[in-house]
């Protein structure tokens, strides 16, 4: 387990502070966030590499906030991998080793056998990678610091050695706290995320959470939502008697309704491309609070997908439909269309 | 005046001063082992005083060369890490030797080691006297040269990422053993080179030297004694050889380059 109590670290001007949370004991905790976010600072100030300037760091419920780096006992991997110049790839793998009997199914296990008799400098990014990776794992550490350590890896490497990895830390029910930019690799693989933004947490919840209700504009935007409005949010009086209100946003030039407990003041409209519907007319029986009048600006196909952008007055809007849909819906430049939303896919935060 | 013409007279200057640059550096060599080469390696069979003081040159220069790399790697270390409480001040006395004239070196460990001197006296209860001893001539060379090695030394520990250390101590290393496994092995060449230029610094030191001991001779004394005695004929061989000795280091610094470079490729 990695507790985090209002850890703060420095970093030369920058600054890492008030981070609190918990990646439970046997969990996969991915760490979110723009470059200079300070995602490599807080794995650094867990592994003890960089001093904590306040909080605490608790591992498998020891306080080891005074503790070396050594005594801490935890796998750490850089992106630039950091292999030993001087050392042969085998020698890079059992640096921290205890059992050479390990080592070798380790590098039996993860396809290494044919790198361990070339030298350093001869590897690619992602086998530099690879033997990174390995000599971390060697000394069986329960608790593993990857900061994006298949981001070199070739695309099909990538997802055999990512797989290997989490079968690796599930029988051992090993503790990951994992840096990654790769939001497929988050869903996939993480149990808890969190979200760094200038140094601070800015949301922690499931991957799948912070995808789908981002706390911040930044994390919207992380997450790829192509629609994200800043502007003023009101609620509306319930008739109903319900705790969840219908909620108004403004802003950009904009008007959406949508659901859900915002207090209500300064927000961020969110809305995915691929919550978006595009029609002709109005339908009669549709459930949609939202129906925007727009015309098409654009239609970029990709693949099976086309990338339709709408202006709707000064605001532009970015939805995704299937290629099919767009043909069978006659959808071109200049065209008219309702943009359909449900209130439920406009999330405000 | 043309682009070209301009152009012209730019590139014929250039190459004119590096030309008189190299051969004010060169020539005076040059005419010295021309003069004096073949003569002082003749008369090295024949001259035991040469020999002698060659020998003792060359013992006197090792022993303060390893005195500096057993002591000032690990002040070399500190320094390029940043670990040492007021460090630029630190670094500030390590690099002050360089900037002394020579004798006054010679007279400051004279005052501080010589006979009346506390710590000269304590020596001498001992039975090692500084002054007038091989002591005295490694001491001077130290302190000296010494400066060339940890300068140089604390450069190429600061060349090796830190992070190599981060990581070999998350394998288990103490900070002693990251050190030891990782970041000296990799500034390992560095180190002997600046071992090397140190070596060769301590062989040619004359002017502390000849203040804190005149006798036993080493060679660059033994050339001023011979060329205050007996004239320039005398001195010439001498000189020659020592000229011919300082061709071993930059012999062997031209080849550690050629390594230093590839193992600074990041990995």
């Amino acid at each position: 387990m990695i507790e985090l109590s209002g850890l703060a670290s420095r970093a030369g001007a920058f600054e890492l502070r008030d981070i609190s949370a918990t990646i439970p004991a046997g969990a996969w905790g991915i760490v979110l966030g723009a470059a200079g976010a300070g995602k490599t600072t807080l794995l650094e100030t867990i592994a003890g590499v960089r001093p904590i300037t306040a909080g605490s760091v608790r591992l498998r419920g020891l306080d080891v906030t005074r503790l070396e780096i050594e005594h801490r006992r935890v796998g750490f991997v850089y992106q630039h991998s950091y292999l030993f110049p001087h050392l042969t790839v085998a020698e890079n793998i059992g640096y921290g080793a205890h059992d050479d009997g390990a080592v070798q199914s380790l590098i039996e296990r993860f396809g290494a056998g044919t790198l361990t008799s070339r030298s350093v400098s001869s590897l690619s990014g992602g086998e530099r990678q690879l033997i990174a990776l390995l000599r971390a794992l060697a000394p069986s550490p329960d608790i593993l610091l990857l900061d994006e350590p298949f981001a070199a890896l070739d695309p099909r490497g990538r997802v055999r050695i990512r797989s290997e990895l989490r079968r690796w830390q599930r029988e051992r029910t090993a503790t990951v706290l994992h840096v990654t930019h790769d939001l497929i690799e988050a869903a996939t693989l993480g149990d808890v995320a969190m979200m760094l933004s200038a140094g601070r947490l800015s949301q922690s919840g499931t991957p799948e959470a912070l995808f789908r209700r981002p706390a911040t504009r930044e994390m919207a935007e992380f997450a790829g939502a192509e629609n994200v409005f800043s502007g003023h949010v009101t609620r509306a009086e319930s008739t109903t008697g319900s705790e969840v209100s219908t909620l108004i946003f403004r802003g950009e030039g904009i008007e959406l309704l949508g659901v859900g407990d915002h207090p209500g003041g300064a927000a961020h409209a969110v809305v995915r491309a691929e919550d978006i519907a595009l029609a002709g007319t109005p339908s009669s029986s549709g459930s949609a609070r939202n129906v925007l009048d727009g015309r098409v600006i654009e239609v970029a196909r990709d693949g099976v997908l086309a990338r339709v952008t709408v202006a709707v007055g000064v605001t532009m809007l970015t939805a995704v439909v299937t290629r099919d849909a767009a043909t069978e819906l006659g959808i071109v430049a200049d065209q008219r269309v309702l943009a359909v939303i449900k209130a439920t896919a406009v999330h405000l935060c | 005046m043309s682009a070209r013409r301009a152009h012209r007279i730019a590139v014929v200057s250039v190459a004119v001063g590096a030309g008189v640059m190299l051969a004010l550096l060169a020539v005076p060599v040059g005419v010295l082992v021309m003069r004096g080469g073949l003569s002082g390696l003749r008369q090295l069979g024949g001259d035991a005083e040469l020999r002698r003081a060659l020998l003792l040159t060359a013992t006197t220069a090792t022993g303060a060369t390893l005195v500096t790399v057993l002591l000032g790697t690990p002040l070399a270390y500190l320094l390029a890490r940043d670990r040492v409480p007021g460090g630029s001040v630190a670094t500030a006395l390590v690099e002050l030797p360089l900037l002394i004239p020579h004798p006054v070196a010679g007279i400051a460990l004279l005052l501080a080691f010589g006979r009346a001197s506390p710590a000269g006296a304590a020596l001498q209860r001992l039975g090692l006297s500084i002054v007038g001893s091989p002591a005295g001539i490694a001491l001077a060379m130290l302190f000296v040269a010494a400066p060339l090695y940890i300068s140089a030394a604390r450069e190429s520990i600061a060349r090796v990422d830190r992070r190599y250390e981060d990581v070999a101590r998350t394998l288990g290393d103490s900070p002693f053993m990251a050190a030891r496994r990782v970041t000296l092995p990799l500034a390992g060449r560095g180190l002997v080179t600046a071992a090397v230029v140190m070596w060769a610094r301590a062989v040619s030191e004359f002017g502390a030297i000849v203040i804190l001991t005149y006798n036993p001779k080493v060679a660059s004394v033994l050339s001023y004694d011979r060329f205050t005695a007996f004239g320039l004929d005398s001195a010439l061989p001498v000189a020659a050889i020592l000229v011919l000795l300082a061709l071993v280091p930059l012999v062997v610094l031209r080849s550690l380059r050629s390594g230093i470079s590839r193992l600074d490729q990041p990995s």
